[in-house]
């Protein structure tokens, strides 16, 4: 079946009930979306399928005839970081980076929909996310740095 | 019927390398060409940022810019020894061997500075890149200059080698534990207290915000090491309050087995978490700092226990601190210790006086 | 440019925010196969049997490995310091605790690899079990380690690790007080994001390279390399990219498995831990058991302390001793206590192994003295800092093995944290500093551990 991602359609092979975690890091050599509990409780396998964020590893392929991913790759490059992509950098909000592409996709998501948020929206958008390095305090900075908000 | 606030603090030391030491780090360095630095080192980063403050130790020793160092540490094939990241002894140990290797690869450039400049290598220092004479600052060659002299006129390498390595201290008399050397490479310190809100009839504890003060000796990097303060915050407030691998230990029964059923701390109702650093230097670690990372998740849990009893009036002393917990604690509130002669005496239901059997090895005589 | 001090971005943060930062899984090898364990069901069982010929002659499976495959099963990842080796890698007459891996397949694919497992014939005669680590040393305890319920091998072969200093019995005299009570510290789990993860490939050349989460990449190589009996230069460790630690991937969990595996079936083998068996079979943090009776004086000063400290191993030593003897180095906090009894022990109990985390063997400490102290400022009517601060560690002070402190920072940690909150401390406080005790500060009973200081 078709699958844009990231602007590219790909013909996929894998059956309608594999993981679009799966086919994703597998199948099409996309490895930011990670493999953190493959049960939908951590949120590092998060990725926009038509700008809404879903858990890649709770989604099978057969849902998904004709929608567009989006995974961190899509949002920008070294060369050309999106703004929240530099506002986590700038921030530190990562650590050892594997809860991170799931929160930039999130952070990414909150954002279009909501300009300003406020500290509820963020950890509201952010509550299924686990991050066992930062202790949040540097992941709700960077939120609130992408969102032009104070720096702390 | 009602929550009540309640505040708690804690003082606390950790050691820095491994206990008892005999834990080497190793590093080397080479210069390419252009001037630009190649650091190998053995220390894996476990997000607690060794590759961006090993980086940060060459760049000041060497006295170049920081992104002209190109770090390594991705395999034994390049990579000479460490022994590992754990007893906070990235930042010492192996970062105190990263520094070595930066002086020694500073002594062979400004070698070949000197040949370049005419003037003797001890009057010579490196500062952003460029060799310098001390005290006379219009002459001077920029390092990649001296890296293409030594690569295409003098033939030579510029390399630098580190090892760091504290003795191991022995046990040198097994019925006391005297030792014959420090067992560590330093130690550090940090005070925490902590301000918690406990419902008297739910039972359950809200941590609303935690100060901690952490002496580092010297950061490297001051935002990498709030990130480990913060990081460890957190992590000790789901060993005070949130998470335990046997929720009925010591039953193995009801194991959680994801993340809905192990409580490990989220984003929502984080506490207000405000870091004090102190600079107290080692006297022997790179540039006097020491480590924390370990630490940042010890005092937390002391603190919330003895604020949950500010508020409340109970010790809990068996973790984490949960409802079901605090309110067992809270029913029988008004028994207290039991008092005999000048002794006051706590928990003696789970003490091993009450479930051990008569004749075990484990017995902790109590009263007078 | 000063570079040390300076708030530079991190070296791998370009990498981590777009994506390109490289996990063990991320690793793309051509022809990986998918490792997986036969891990036991029962918390404490002999093996009777155990049957992998029909695993092993199911399409897709091209190895299964036991003990037998392995040159030297039990290690110990400590035996250079002294800890003798208890742990084997695949299970061979017994299983002590529920998860211990007893066998372990590569497949084409997961579910290939799940159906090999499955079709492993195994035949366990079930033992009882013991979780309490309070009941293991009873004389009718069933014995469930070969050394027995708890670890024999400190130096000169003792079963303890002790601490003693001063004279115990003068300072219980003398106290005004002794209050005692009992901490019991949670076993947690590490919990990283990244579960353990090892890819194995047998290159060209007949070298192995083993992709590695380990923290300790010449540690975990060593491990793999005693297992395999093989030199060190036969195999090439990859990784230090690590997501998540927290002294949980110092056990070298999966590579050595999967080094077996790669070698037994010339393809590359990779062992990615679900989720499930990180919570359940991945080493966790200890329990501990700790008893404090502290000898007090109205004026609270700490004369004495008597601990006694039961640290749950679980099924094997690993390196409990370790940590165990870390807690008893540091079991008087940052507090400068002169006469001392400490006993501890590394018990052994029916559950997954424990091992190193975050404060190994120090974090219960500071839960239970630190706890225990607050409990003696509210028996004696003491503020809570003031009592802190007056037994705080000085330079000079000696630590429970005989160690003078140079540096302790207790004194302005503590004085930081009571004007952070507002708690006004009296001049007497305000003015304390780590300086060397003297006058007030050097009662009698603190004037014997006064040491030298090394400079």
């Amino acid at each position: 079946m078709k699958l844009t991602v990231n602007g590219i359609g790909h013909e996929v092979e894998s059956h309608g009930l594999q993981s679009l975690l799966y086919v994703l890091r597998e199948e099409l050599g996309i490895t930011s979306p990670k493999a953190g509990c493959v049960q939908g409780g951590c949120g590092a396998c998060t990725v926009l399928v038509d700008g809404e964020p879903r858990r890649s590893c709770l989604t099978p392929l057969a849902a998904l005839n004709g929608a567009a991913i989006t995974t961190l790759e899509g949002l920008g490059t070294p060369e050309s970081l999106s703004v929240v992509q530099a506002a986590f950098h700038e921030q530190y909000g990562s650590q050892c980076g594997f809860c991170t592409p799931g929160m930039i996709v999130a952070t990414t998501a909150l954002l279009e929909r909501t300009k300003k948020p406020t500290r509820h929206d963020i950890e509201q958008a952010l509550a299924g996310h686990y991050c066992r390095c930062t202790g949040y305090v540097k992941i709700v900075a960077s939120v609130e740095a992408a969102a032009g908000g104070a720096k702390k | 019927m009602a929550k009540h606030t309640g505040r708690g603090i804690s003082a606390i030391e950790y050691p820095t390398g491994m206990n008892q030491n005999g834990d080497p780090s190793q590093a080397w360095i080479k210069i390419k060409p252009d001037g630009r630095v190649d650091v190998f080192s053995g220390t894996s980063d476990i997000g607690n940022g060794s590759k961006t403050i090993q980086s940060q130790i060459v760049a000041e020793t060497l006295g170049v810019p920081y992104d002209w160092i190109t770090y390594d540490n991705s395999n034994t094939d390049s990579s000479p020894v460490c022994t590992g990241t754990f007893a906070s002894r990235a930042t010492f140990v192996a970062g105190k061997a990263v520094e070595k290797a930066a002086l020694s690869a500073k002594e062979k450039l400004l070698e070949i500075a000197a040949k370049e400049l005419e003037i003797a290598p001890e009057d010579l220092e490196v500062v952003d890149g460029e060799v310098i004479a001390k005290g006379a600052p219009q002459k001077k060659i920029g390092v990649p200059d001296v890296a293409a002299a030594a690569t295409w006129v003098h033939g030579e390498l510029i390399t630098g080698t580190g090892a760091h390595l504290n003795p191991y201290a022995a046990i040198v008399d097994p019925e006391t534990g005297r030792v014959d050397s420090p067992p560590h490479a330093a130690i550090s310190y940090a005070a925490c207290a902590a301000e918690v809100e406990v419902d008297d009839e739910t039972g359950e504890v809200r941590v609303e915000h935690m100060w901690q003060c952490f002496d580092v000796g010297r950061a490297i990097n001051p935002t990498l090491v709030e990130g480990q303060i913060q990081g460890g915050a957190l992590m000790g407030l789901g060993l005070a309050v949130l998470e335990s691998c046997y929720p009925y230990y010591p039953s193995v029964e009801h194991r959680g087995t994801e993340f809905g059923s192990y409580f490990v701390p989220g984003i929502e109702g984080l506490p207000k978490i405000d870091t004090i650093i102190i600079e107290n230097p080692s006297a022997l670690g790179p540039y006097g700092a020491k480590g924390i990372s370990e630490m940042a998740n010890n005092p937390q849990p002391p603190a919330i226990a003895s604020a949950v009893f500010d508020a409340v009036g109970v010790w809990v002393t068996e973790l984490p601190i949960t409802p079901e917990r605090v309110l067992r604690a809270l029913e029988k509130k008004d028994e207290g210790p039991r008092r005999d002669g000048k002794w006051v005496i706590f928990d003696e239901d789970i003490s091993v006086n009450t479930v051990a059997a008569e004749g075990s090895r484990f017995r902790f005589p109590v009263g007078a | 440019m000063k570079a040390v001090g300076a708030r530079l971005p991190r070296y791998d943060g370009v990498a981590h925010v777009t994506g390109k930062s490289v996990f063990v899984d991320d690793v793309r090898i051509p022809g990986t196969l998918c490792v997986k364990a036969l891990r036991s069901p029962l918390h404490h069982a002999g093996i009777v049997s155990l049957d992998t010929s029909k695993a092993e002659k199911m399409p897709g499976v091209h190895a299964v490995v036991t003990h037998k495959d392995v040159p030297l099963n039990v290690y110990g990842h400590l035996s250079a310091l002294g800890i003798p080796a208890d742990e084997p890698l695949l299970a061979e007459d017994d299983v002590r605790w529920l998860g211990q891996p007893i066998a372990a397949v590569a497949a084409e694919d997961e579910d290939t690899a799940l159906a090999a497992v499955e079709a492993i014939k195994l035949d366990l005669e079930e033992r009882p079990a013991v979780f309490d680590m309070r009941i293991a040393g009873d004389p009718d305890a069933p014995q469930i380690h070969h050394w027995g319920n708890w670890y024999p091998h400190f130096e000169a072969e003792m079963d303890v690790r002790q601490i003693r200093k001063g004279d115990i019995d003068a300072a219980f005299d003398a106290a005004d007080v002794i209050v005692s009570g009992v901490y019991r510290p949670a076993a947690i789990e590490q919990a990283p994001l990244e579960t353990q993860t090892g890819l194995a490939v047998p290159e060209a050349d007949g070298r192995i390279t083993v992709y590695s989460c380990t923290q300790a990449l010449y540690f975990s190589m060593g491990v793999v390399a005693a297992h395999l009996q093989v030199p060190l230069n036969r195999l090439k460790f990859v990784g230090g990219t690590v997501g998540g630690g927290f002294g949980g991937k110092v056990d070298t969990a999966a590579e050595a498995i999967c080094a077996l595996l790669a070698l037994k079936g010339g393809r590359p083998c990779k062992w990615r831990w679900t989720r499930e068996e990180e919570f359940l079979c991945s080493s966790t943090r200890a329990a501990w058991h700790i008893e404090i009776a502290d000898a007090v004086t109205k004026d609270g000063w700490i004369l004495g302390r008597k601990t006694l400290t039961l640290h749950d191993a679980g099924a094997y030593a690993r390196f409990s001793p370790y940590g165990v003897t870390k807690h008893s180095f540091h079991h008087t906090g940052a507090y400068s206590i002169p006469n001392l009894h400490f006993d501890g022990y590394v018990v052994f109990t029916n559950r997954s192994p424990t091992s190193a985390m975050r404060g190994y063997g120090v974090t219960s400490v500071s839960f239970a003295t630190e706890v225990h102290m607050s409990r003696i400022a509210k028996e004696l009517g003491i503020d809570p800092f003031e009592i802190r601060l007056k037994n705080a560690n000085r330079i000079a002070d000696t630590s429970p093995n005989g160690i003078a402190y140079t540096d302790p920072s207790t004194v302005p940690t503590i004085q930081a944290i009571a004007e952070a909150i507002g708690h006004e401390l009296p001049a007497e406080y305000r003015a304390m500093t780590p300086d060397p005790r003297e006058g007030d500060l050097l009662p009698e009973h603190l004037a014997a551990q006064v040491g030298e200081v090394d400079h």
